[in-house]
């Protein structure tokens, strides 16, 4: 709500203004100061509040909630002006969760005639009147020169590669698409009847029935294109369209139809086949008044997150977006976002919304994978970040400071001008400036403003966990919160809960293939998500996507999913293995909580719990620190508990911390010894049992193992050293029975000299 | 010895302070405790008295151990020091017939454990005896105990109306010696677990300690007479077990149902009973607590265990009094809450001094929030996974094998042991006799024996004792030669006892 996002806002402030200053004496005056700067906003949020406070809803207050906030980033800005040097940020403060970052996409080309956006290739594409100039955006590297191709002059309202990039394909006008070979250079021109109907758009496919599908307003007809460019029409779905989208990501299309464009037919266009989506209708709030509010394309928008697809989709009389998710036999509502802006628009970024507020110039972002709709934190502005942004990710870092030359300077953007397009997934087309920006999220940010609205860490580590693009920062707040609850004591169910939820997310991050080691401690994070995905090995690995159809899975599933996940192998991904969970976390707390080891010990247990019902494994030093800890505690009976159950599996060096703490107490150090026996480590075994002072027991052990790597002397030693001169002599005849020649050696003569002085009654 | 000899008493047990007493016309004064309470008081005196000059004159030569056993012709007398100068005498008749003889350790055993168990509910009894030097509480109190302890022995089938011998001057018996030659008193016996269901146990501990809020909060978890879990020191897991096996336990509250009948329809046994009991030793004065009592556990709509033997909760509220104990260990007084579900009892173990009013429903409570779900889940896993009552049985063998360190020992269940012929039993009673005899002589440090021996029956009586760990085996079925018979015992000792008896 927000009042939440008031506090959130607060607190963001506030450790920024606490870094500048280094002074809780200066931060309590920055609170005083902002409040007197805004004490009006505040009043009129207040009394907003105040006057509702008994039906008060999520952001009903909302509108003064953003003059305040404005307000006092305003105050903060003017407060601690940020150094120019190492940070340069435009937009309203400092404070985001999202933001652009430097270098961006220049697409500058002279005599441009216009910017497109091909999402299948994920190509950026500028025209001018005889050529075409594509970037590859998916390495986003802005180094990177355009392959231009030359096409015959004419206008131009779309442009599409196909998905082996050889053909160009290029809308003329609502009847007309011409094609073009790359290599060959031919030439193929298509055109519909013209007058009946009229031409909307195309786009490539993958699908096996066919290759190119063409969307015009008595239906869409799909092609299938051979190598010498044949069109051969392979079906036609007749329906009255009036617009349509399309997103490569989804493989979806959707068809507008009716008086309101409120009725949608669907298809998915995937490997496994054209299906056909239930027809369905959006919802539009009906008006007092008899005007019918009519939805356009730019209302609609396909979004993929965590491998499901929605559509989002505005009303502008309720103010409010509409949310859908598909399914393979259905389309469910799943409830409304609230919208504060007239003018909207759409992002996703690691699997999260982004709901751009145009005219409020703030962005709110959502986790749809929760059922809950409140919004992850606050509405915040969008930030531009320079070259050096202290969060700034590898990638961009270490760029940077080979290419620090850029003509784009803050000066020009202007957030959220009227010029910017939104493309799928996260892009943004500024046309005044002809660049392309990448959103990025601000990890550590949301992190502190959910940390900050909420005590609830278990939802906190889900969300990180749920994070691909900064895996690695995910991971490290991930250890930190974890060591956090059991540095603050934490009640053990809470801490409990955070450990399912780690040893969970690694667990199903195995078994879905996408977990890999970090390989010489380098972060593999430097490779972008979407790295890599020439159409052509899309296409490839998609085709096996098909057996998505096997799953029982009622969902519908992404036909690029197995690919998607084959690429986020690349990474690291956020998961913590059990091994990582021990060094980082109870390794590292294991000092500090000396006093405490009761408290660790159940902990580690509910974490062995956790692990041994996922079937996973953790290295055996988290069972030596479990008998450090219970024997420090001197809970031997519960340790023998833990020996005899197999809570603490046994191991060489389980055993030898047994014996280790069995100083203490004798029943352990037994348990120790017990250990090695049944781990069949003899000469570990009998060692013990020479320096506990049984050596007659471990002499006829090994005698009867045959165990003959033992020093003789050990047991000869310990016999002459207990005096007794007749062990001494069974010693020595057991010996000499045992280790061939052991008659012939020094040491049988020293000690059959020794023996034959002391007492001359023993025989040998 | 003429009082010996008086009759058909088989047994006399008697607890004495040798403190009291001192001078001349004063000895009644020293006696606690005397079984049967009918013989008469000269006779009662001969008895201590006779036991008291053994210990004085043995402790001119042992000043550390006094005496330990006078083995007479027809009987045999078991000493033990219960605390400083505190002692007490069992007097058992040799059985020339059956030719079974009692084996004197066993023995001690029981008078260790009644002590023990004891201490727990009542604290020492010279604190007892310091608290009311007449000594009439500390007599009140022990004379039921005692009896009720013994009362356990009692085969149930042949005495209906058991509950009540009490004051009618029953006889007593003492365990069987088929129910004792495999078994070890003051040993606890485990279950063992699959790795993942101790995993979940440990988990359910730590959910009820932390049902006691900040408060630490020990508990015990039993699968029907077997323990799975303990946070309690060896000694009181032993006594709190021992207990719980007697009279808290699924079986134990069942067969006490199976008795109930009887018991409402005569409705005595409940401690007001004592006031017009026939014995002169039972001091009407004093408030008398039979924490042995049975038949007084009732398992409550919420599965706590419920009992009216500590009367009721004070200040007028109908609940029964959460009955309290103490903690060797510790030296600490703690409420004890019995929970139970189907075959799992879980005993609760909260600090008394840091209980305050209502505390302990609190806990209840939380108990039944947090646990009861686990405890649903983990009683189902392990009942799946137990083997029944035989689940120990290992094929052609009859054996125990015991851990004095750990206190733990694990036995063929009883079943199986009777189906053992009787010469077998009473040479396997003897040879465990001669190891305990060993035991005791050898204080050495390594404590190895090994002693196989052919019984009448041409069966194998196998003991052999590795350090702290002992093995008492019979073989009925082994073939004719040692060397067979110890390779038997050799391949039990590697399949069960995880090689820990190296045999030659």
């Amino acid at each position: 709500s927000s009042d939440t996002a008031l506090v959130n806002l607060l607190v963001l402030s506030f450790s920024n203004a606490g870094m500048k200053e280094k002074n809780s004496a200066t931060t309590a005056s920055t609170l005083g100061r902002i409040l007197a700067t805004c004490s009006k906003q505040a009043k009129d949020y207040g009394s907003c509040v105040a006057s509702i406070v008994h039906e008060i809803e999520k952001d009903l207050c909302l509108k003064q909630f953003l003059a305040l906030k404005s307000c006092m980033q305003h105050t903060v800005k003017i407060m601690s002006p940020r150094p120019s040097s190492s940070q340069t940020s435009v937009g309203s403060g400092a404070l985001s969760h999202a933001y652009i970052q430097h270098p961006s996409l220049r697409c500058n080309v002279p005599e441009s005639r216009g910017l497109f956006y091909d999402d299948a290739n994920r190509l950026l594409i500028c025209v001018t009147s005889s050529q075409v100039f594509s970037w590859e955006t998916a390495t986003f590297n802005p180094d990177v020169s355009p392959s231009v191709d030359s096409i015959p002059e004419g206008p131009i309202l779309s442009v599409r590669f196909s998905l082996d990039k050889k053909v160009i394909a290029v809308q003329r006008s609502d009847c007309e698409i011409q094609f073009f070979h790359r290599e060959t250079k031919q030439t193929l021109t298509h055109k519909c009847r013209a007058g009946s109907e009229s031409l909307l758009g195309f786009f490539w496919s993958d699908s096996p029935l066919c290759d190119l599908a063409v969307v015009k307003t008595s239906g869409m007809d799909l092609f299938a294109c051979d190598s010498a460019m044949n069109l051969r029409l392979v079906e036609t779905k007749k329906v009255n369209v009036n617009w349509y989208i399309y997103t490569h990501e989804s493989r979806l299309v959707l068809l507008a139809s009716g008086l309101q464009c409120k009725t949608i037919t669907g298809f998915q266009l995937s490997t496994a086949g054209v299906v056909r989506l239930p027809k369905f209708e959006m919802t539009l709030a009906s008006t007092e008044s008899n005007s019918k509010p009519i939805i356009s394309a730019g209302d609609v928008h396909l979004v993929t997150v965590y491998g499901r697809i929605y559509c989002v989709q505005v009303d502008m009389e309720a103010m409010l977006l509409h949310t859908y998710r598909f399914y393979r036999d259905a389309v469910v509502q799943q409830g409304s976002l609230p919208i504060y802006s007239s003018k909207l628009s759409v992002s996703v970024v690691d699997n999260l919304l982004l709901v751009h507020q145009i005219d409020a110039k703030v962005v709110i972002i959502y986790d749809l994978f929760v059922d809950s709709r409140a919004p992850v934190s606050a509405p915040l502005p969008l930030l531009w970040r320079g070259y050096q942004g202290s969060d700034t990710s590898p990638q961009a870092a270490s760029k940077e400071n080979e290419s620090p030359e850029s003509s784009t300077s803050s000066e020009n953007i202007v957030m959220y001008e009227d010029a910017w397009t939104f493309l799928v997934p996260d892009l943004i087309l500024d046309q005044t400036n002809k660049v392309l920006w990448r959103v990025h999220l601000d990890l550590e940010a949301s992190w502190l403003a959910i940390s900050a609205s909420s005590s609830d860490r278990t939802s906190l580590l889900e969300f990180l966990q749920r994070r691909k693009l900064e895996a690695n920062k995910a991971k490290q707040l991930c250890l930190g919160i974890a060591r956090a609850l059991i540095l603050e004591r934490r009640p053990a169910t809470q801490v409990t809960q955070a450990i399912d939820v780690l040893v969970t997310a690694y667990s199903y991050s195995v078994k879905a293939g996408i977990y890999k080691e970090l390989k010489n401690g380098k972060t593999t994070a430097t490779i972008p998500t979407n790295d890599g995905a020439s159409p052509d090995n899309e296409r490839g690995r998609a085709s096996g996507s098909s057996l998505d159809e096997e799953e029982e899975e009622v969902e519908m599933n992404l036909p690029s999913g197995p690919a998607d996940e084959q690429q986020e192998s690349q990474l690291s991904s956020p998961a913590i293995s059990p091994d990582e969970l021990y060094k980082f976390v109870f390794a590292s707390v294991e000092e500090m909580m000396v006093e405490e080891s009761d408290y660790l010990v159940a902990i580690i247990t509910e974490f062995l719990r956790s692990i041994s019902a996922e079937k996973l494994k953790v290295d055996l030093n988290i069972y030596v620190m479990t008998i450090r800890l219970l024997a420090r505690s001197k809970r031997f009976a519960e340790l023998s508990l833990f020996t005899a159950n197999k809570i603490i599996e046994p191991s060489k060096e389980v055993a030898l911390q047994l014996l280790e703490s069995g100083g203490q107490d004798p029943r352990v150090r037994k348990l120790g010894l017990d250990m090695l026996r049944q781990l069949s480590l003899h000469h570990e075994y009998i060692s013990s049992l020479v320096q506990d002072g049984y050596y007659l027991e471990a002499l006829r052990y090994a005698q009867k193992r045959k165990v003959t790597s033992v020093r003789s002397s050990l047991f000869l030693e310990a016999a002459f050293a207990s005096n007794d001169m007749q062990h001494l002599a069974a010693i020595l005849r057991v010996l000499s029975e045992l280790i061939p020649g052991f008659k012939e050696t020094s040491e049988y003569y020293t000690f059959h000299g020794l023996l034959n002085e002391t007492s001359s009654s023993v025989a040998v | 010895m003429a009082s010996m000899s008086s009759g058909d008493e088989s047994l006399r047990l008697c607890v004495f302070d040798l403190r009291r007493g001192q001078t001349e016309g004063q000895e009644l004064d020293k006696i606690l405790f005397f079984h049967p309470p009918e013989l008469d008081v000269s006779t009662q005196l001969s008895v201590t008295g006779l036991s008291e000059g053994l210990i004085t004159f043995t402790r001119l030569f042992s000043p550390e151990a006094a005496c330990e056993v006078i083995e007479a012709e027809r009987h045999s007398h078991v000493f033990f020091e219960a605390e400083t100068d505190i002692w007490m005498v069992m007097v058992v008749e040799k059985n020339k017939d059956t030719g079974a003889i009692w084996r004197i350790d066993a023995l001690r055993g029981m008078l260790k454990e009644v002590h023990s168990l004891f201490v727990m509910f009542h604290g020492s009894v010279r604190a007892l005896l310091e608290k009311e030097p007449t000594g009439g509480l500390t007599r009140a109190q022990l004379y039921p105990f005692i009896t009720d302890y013994l009362s356990t022995f009692q085969k149930r089938s042949r005495s209906e109306d058991w509950c009540c011998d009490l004051f009618v001057g029953k006889k007593l018996q003492l365990p069987n010696f088929r129910e004792t030659t495999l078994s070890e008193r003051g040993t606890v016996q485990m279950l063992t677990l699959a790795r993942d269901t101790a995993l979940e146990v440990q988990s359910l501990v730590q959910v009820l300690d932390s049902c006691a809020g900040n408060l630490q909060c020990l508990s015990m978890i039993l699968f029907q007479d077997l323990l799975v879990s303990t946070t309690l020191s060896p000694d009181d897991t032993v006594n709190l077990f021992t207990f719980a096996v007697m009279r808290l336990t699924s079986q134990a509250l069942l067969s006490s149902d199976a008795s109930s009948w009887s018991h409402l329809r005569k409705g005595t046994g409940s401690s007001e009973t004592s006031s017009r009991s026939t014995s002169g030793s039972i001091d009407s004065l004093h408030h008398v607590i039979r924490p042995l009592q049975n038949d007084k556990w009732k398992k409550g709509k919420d599965g706590f265990l419920v009992t009216d033997i500590w009367g009721l909760e004070t200040g007028g509220s109908p609940d029964p009094a959460i009955p309290i104990v103490w903690l060797q260990e510790t030296q600490e007084r703690v409420y004890l809450l019995a929970y139970q579900y189907k075959s799992l009892t879980l005993l609760l173990l909260l600090p008394e001094t840091d209980i305050v009013n209502g505390g302990l429903s609190a806990v209840k409570q939380q108990v039944i929030e947090q646990a009861s779900l686990r405890i649903m889940k983990i009683e189902e896993k392990i009942s799946r996974g137990w083997g029944g009552e035989n689940a120990y049985h290992v094929k052609g063998y009859r054996y125990l094998v015991v851990d004095t360190d750990l206190e733990v020992s694990r036995a063929s269940p009883s079943g199986k042991v009777a189906t053992l012929a009787k010469e077998s039993l009473l040479a396997l009673n003897k040879l465990r006799e001669e190891v305990d005899l060993e035991k005791s002589r050898a204080k050495r440090q390594e404590r190895d024996l090994e002693i196989c021996i052919r019984a009448k029956n041409n069966a194998w009586v196998i003991a052999r004792v590795s350090r702290d760990k002992e093995l008492y085996m019979a073989l009925e079925k082994a073939s004719d030669t040692l060397l067979d018979a110890t390779d038997a015992v050799g391949r039990f000792s590697n399949r069960y006892c995880s090689g820990a008896f190296l045999m030659d």
